[in-house]
């Protein structure tokens, strides 16, 4: 355990280097952000719903806040895969899954808490009706806390799944990119899930993709009363148990079937 | 004519490539088919469930989603040299080379790539075009074909203007910088709806600074008889020329840094 720790502790120190990048990224993301909820504003002035506008706000300034956590990708991973610089992590007497389940959860982690913190301080900045709104309540703000961490946990689950595809095809642009972007869509990134059709949202919020942010952002804004949280966190930890069996399962058989390219 | 046929040859040799792999292409082609049917099913979804947006009915949506999307991919498609290529060329020291041939450097680097697997996207931009110019019952003339075909080509060489930015960021600070592509990216989010549902600084911005909406917004909207801001019929054939003015300024601006260009060495 203490090495899986240290393997994270270290990404950390590494991510928190790209101060540029990260600034160019979070002014980038607020820019989205703004013609979203502009967007958004437009269509309520039109047609307004049941869910109420600042509802929509909020969850499209968390989206974009932790927009990090689904997108960063290891892509020193993919390189060792494709030139078979992985035949050295072989060698480290820790579980290949574990150290890499770490760097993600490290990856992840600062990359998404770096930019949030700025953005969603400017986002409650913003004029009434553009601004992120208060937590529902005090409980539904911890919980929703608890459901962010349990979501970052399945997120990495899902993220090794993914290389486990790159693993048997060396190129992550094929299954990894169809499956980063399906999770762009089903995560609720480029329309919140909120907005999707009524009896689709039954079947959505079952599906891996909703536990990463819709969970936490509904019992932020209070859709999902404190009361549900028991279930919704269950949900949650079932999730993260089955990607994490599944994630093993497959990097055990890669692992068998690994040939190494190249001298 | 030169020049075109040796961006021809290029683009032919660079496909004949791309199909050596082609389970890889086949995946990485489907990946982007998802990804553009992701954007038009949210557009549907949004349709579906707020009807209408402003005085612009479903159909209209639509043909505004699908000229942006035709526009956009055909650019990364065929223009990939300066939309994805520039920045690995600078970093890796490639343009050392370019800058060696006796042919122009613009068309150099705009030979050195081409993305075919874009295709699936234009395709569902095509698709978005076809619903909504029958459902908002269009009925094409010579005119509204000519404005369409204008609005395409300028629409190109706007957004290719706009990548352009990028470059000369790039052979400045030579590390790719995520900000600009706020322009490009964010005026391709924003402007598959039509420009004036937003507040008055967004549509400044895409009207005057980075024009999509004098591009796409003002031709799309007169074909479909609905003139954007009640213009006259001349403006949806003289606004979209501001796609060229933009490019221009950019190649003479690209041209410009290029002097400044210090080689990464390595």
């Amino acid at each position: 355990m203490k090495a899986y720790l240290s393997v994270f502790r270290m990404r950390l120190r590494m991510e928190t280097q790209y101060r540029g990048a990260m600034l160019g990224g979070i002014v980038c993301q607020m820019f989205f952000g703004l013609i979203l909820i502009a967007l958004y504003r437009a269509l309520y002035a039109s047609k307004p719903q049941a869910m109420p506008l600042s509802g929509v706000v909020t969850y499209v300034w968390i989206q974009q806040a932790f927009f990090r956590m689904l997108a960063a990708t290891d892509s020193d991973l993919a390189d060792k895969i494709r030139t078979g610089n992985i035949s050295y992590d072989l060698c480290r007497p820790v579980s290949m899954y574990g150290f890499y389940y770490s760097r993600a959860a490290a990856q992840k982690l600062t990359g998404s808490l770096m930019r949030a913190v700025p953005m969603l301080v400017f986002a409650a900045l913003l004029p009434e009706g553009w601004c992120i709104s208060l937590p529902a309540s005090l409980p539904g703000f911890l919980l929703a806390l608890c459901a962010l961490l349990l979501g970052l946990l399945c997120v990495c689950a899902l993220e090794n799944i993914m290389v486990a595809f790159t693993m048997r095809t060396l190129d992550p642009r094929g299954m990894q990119g169809l499956l980063t972007l399906l999770m762009m869509t089903l995560s609720g990134n480029i329309l919140p899930l909120t907005l999707f059709p009524d009896s689709w949202q039954k079947v959505i919020t079952l599906f891996p993709y909703a536990q990463l942010l819709d969970a936490p952002i509904r019992l932020y804004t209070g859709e999902y009363p404190p009361s549900e949280a028991p279930r919704i966190l269950l949900t949650q930890l079932v999730w993260i148990l089955v990607l994490v069996g599944t994630g093993l399962a497959m990097w055990r058989s890669c692992r068998k079937r690994m040939i190494l390219q190249g001298g | 004519m030169n020049t075109i046929r040796l961006y021809l040859r290029s683009m032919g040799m660079l496909i004949r490539c791309q199909l050596e792999y082609p389970v890889s292409f086949f995946m990485q082609t489907l990946a982007q088919l998802v990804m553009e049917g992701g954007e038009m099913m949210a557009v549907i979804l949004v349709i579906d469930r707020f009807g209408h947006l402003g005085q612009w009915e479903p159909g209209n949506l639509f043909f505004f989603f699908g000229t942006m999307s035709v526009c956009f991919y055909l650019t990364e498609m065929f223009g990939r040299g300066v939309t994805g290529n520039f920045p690995y060329l600078v970093r890796s020291g490639q343009l050392d080379t370019l800058l060696l041939r006796p042919r122009g450097l613009l068309t150099q680097v705009l030979c050195s790539a081409v993305d075919p697997r874009r295709i699936t996207c234009v395709a569902v931009g095509v698709t978005a075009l076809v619903l909504g110019s029958r459902m908002s019952s269009i009925a094409w003339t010579f005119p509204k074909a000519l404005a369409m075909a204008e609005s395409i080509l300028m629409g190109c060489a706007l957004i290719l203007g706009l990548f352009l930015i990028e470059a000369v960021f790039v052979i400045f600070s030579v590390k790719s910088v995520e900000l600009v592509n706020a322009l490009t990216y964010g005026g391709r989010s924003a402007c598959e709806y039509p420009v004036d549902i937003y507040p008055r600084p967004l549509r400044i911005l895409f009207s005057i600074v980075a024009p999509f909406a004098m591009v796409m917004h003002v031709p799309c909207s007169w074909i479909m008889d609905r003139p954007l801001y009640g213009w006259p019929a001349w403006t949806a054939f003289v606004c979209p020329l501001s796609g060229a003015l933009v490019l221009g300024i950019m190649v003479l601006v690209f041209y410009r840094a290029i002097r400044h260009y210090r080689s990464t060495g390595s």
